[in-house]
């Protein structure tokens, strides 16, 4: 599904993520974990196709995003669902409307999908706030909007840069076991966080490999948790 | 009573049951079609800038054309009033005039491309010169010279032959095919419609600028916002389609509002004198000056020209944000 064999990514002569190889399978519950600036985020984004590596092979679901073009590569994004720190809800959008946004993208009849939206209302637990607009709803609620956003598209591959950043503990478990119950339906989840405490609070709940990475290179291997 | 209540009752037993009806899907109102909300907020000043230059775009341009319009409408009706008619002048003293103009009549009549010709009368050339002298001005006392209507068949007379013909025949006979009023009014005319359509076109692109200037600075304000439409599997057509149809739309709604009160104002504008122009028009009409553009002149100022500009915008729009989407990473 990924494969990462000696990706680097550097702009403006610094390298912020250097020689990382390794390889994602489909169904997968990957953290990938590192103190601030170790280049989670770089890699993430490279990821999630917002950057291309500017060494090394890469590949996505078979694919070589390099070669690919815009269109491609936004229908390649429609297999991804991402799941940001920062939430990136579209503030003049009511929180259905959100969540429809990928459907609408893949030019897919959002009426047709009006059950399935309303399945996913109600597993992330927003049913009471469907009609509300982001800047209304709590951290952790604007975070279930866009866990529910991310798979709307009922997405191969579900990616998420410290989903937990910005939310309670309480609701951080919340959004891990959502997470979780995605990759026991067969989604393949890469959780990006600095946070061991959240990685340890897994244990017993789901078989994960953990990639470290530390000043942009990766640590040899991936240890199970 | 129903229809099946109507049937026998073992034709009844032998209708197959009812089958179940299907689950309707959920439709929640406002997520797809007209209904669903802009993608990229289009609120906010830019969103007036658009309606209101294209209102002040189309006003403007419908006032150059009218402008246009009559102009063009007042040569064209002076110009074929002159070019079917010529006029012979005859010069002279008054002793011998008579015989003189029956002398050049001759002439006339016998000039291939004259169909008709008619001496004015003296009530005529008095109500010419009244202008100037007044209705009480004794003709035949003043050494005006005598007029000669010549209609014309087909493209005219040999000019050159026919005076060279008259000077021949008569002293003081010159025969005047109104060229010499013709050819500047032409030129007049034509350098009037130039100077609408240059105005016309820098009005057309200064909508287009402002329209751009509007959607780049919307497009610059979202970024982070069409970053995250793209990452949710956006391509930028559809960015671009939903952004362009709403400012198109804005336009339109300017563009026709500003339409309206241009033609408002060619119909009811405050006269020089008395009134409106409206009331005036028939007036006008006799000297041939009416900014009356006509049914058709109406519908093309009114409904052409916003249609138009709304077109330009949409253009410009759609070509912007093409261009904007495509130079962000």
């Amino acid at each position: 599904m990924i494969l990462l064999d000696k990706v680097s990514f550097g702009y403006d002569g610094r390298e912020t993520l250097s020689d990382v190889t390794a390889e994602i399978t489909p169904g997968t519950f990957h953290f990938l974990t590192g103190p601030s600036g170790a280049g989670k985020t770089t890699l993430m984004r490279l990821l999630y196709l917002e950057l291309l590596p500017t060494r090394g092979r890469f590949e996505l679901f078979g694919d070589d995003p390099a070669a690919l073009g815009p269109r491609r590569i936004a229908h390649l994004r429609r297999r991804i669902g991402v799941v940001f720190q920062e939430f990136r809800l579209l503030d003049h959008l009511s929180v259905l409307q959100n969540i429809a946004l990928p459907l609408r993208a893949a030019g897919k009849t959002v009426d047709e999908h009006g059950d399935d939206i309303m399945d996913l209302v109600r597993w992330v637990g927003l049913e009471h706030r469907a009609q509300a607009l982001p800047p209304q709803l709590s951290a952790g609620e604007k975070q279930r909007a866009a866990i529910a956003r991310a798979v709307i598209n009922s997405p191969d591959l579900i990616l998420a840069d410290e989903p937990t950043g910005n939310i309670d503990p309480e609701m951080g478990a919340r959004i891990l076991r959502l997470l979780i119950e995605l990759n026991r339906l067969g989604k393949t989840v890469v959780l990006a966080t600095h946070d061991l405490g959240i990685i340890r609070s897994t244990k017993g709940m789901v078989e994960a490999r953990i990639l470290r990475l530390a000043d942009g290179h990766l640590a040899q291997g991936a240890s199970v948790l | 009573m129903t229809q099946s209540e109507d049937r026998p009752e073992e034709e009844a037993e032998l209708a197959p049951p009812a089958a179940p009806e299907a689950p309707k899907p959920t439709v929640i109102p406002g997520l797809t079609g007209r209904r669903a909300p802009p993608v990229l907020p289009t609120t906010g000043w830019t969103a007036w800038l658009t309606a209101l230059s294209a209102g002040v775009m189309c006003l403007l341009a419908v006032l150059t054309l009218a402008a246009s319009m009559a102009a063009n409408r007042l040569a064209s009706e002076w110009r074929a009033d002159l070019a079917g008619v010529a006029t012979v002048r005859v010069s002279g003293p008054g002793d011998g005039m008579t015989e003189r103009i029956r002398s050049v009549l001759d002439v006339l009549r016998t000039t291939p491309g004259i169909a008709t010709v008619r001496v004015l009368s003296d009530q005529e050339q008095a109500d010419l010169i009244a202008p100037w002298l007044g209705q009480d001005a004794a003709i035949s006392d003043l050494p005006v010279p005598r007029l000669i209507d010549v209609s014309l068949d087909g493209a005219g007379p040999d000019v050159d032959a026919l005076q060279s013909r008259l000077d021949l025949t008569v002293s003081g006979a010159s025969y005047d095919d109104h060229a010499t009023w013709r050819a500047p009014l032409a030129a007049a005319a034509a350098a009037l419609e130039r100077l609408a359509l240059g105005a016309t076109v820098i009005i057309l692109l200064t909508a287009a600028g402002v329209v751009s200037f509007a959607a780049r600075a919307t497009l610059s304000a979202n970024k982070h916002v069409i970053e995250t439409i793209r990452l949710v599997g956006a391509e930028d057509r559809f960015i671009a389609k939903s952004f362009v149809r709403r400012l198109a739309r804005r336009a339109a709604i300017g563009g026709f509002a500003g339409a309206l009160i241009a033609c408002a104002l060619l119909a009811f504008l405050p006269g020089l004198d008395d009134g409106l122009v409206l009331p005036r028009i028939e007036a006008g009409e006799q000297l041939g000056v009416t900014l009356d553009p006509g049914l058709a002149g109406w519908a093309a100022l009114g409904i052409g020209v916003p249609a138009i500009i709304t077109m330009i915008v949409w253009l410009s729009a759609r070509f912007t944000v093409q261009m904007t989407l495509h130079r962000m990473p």
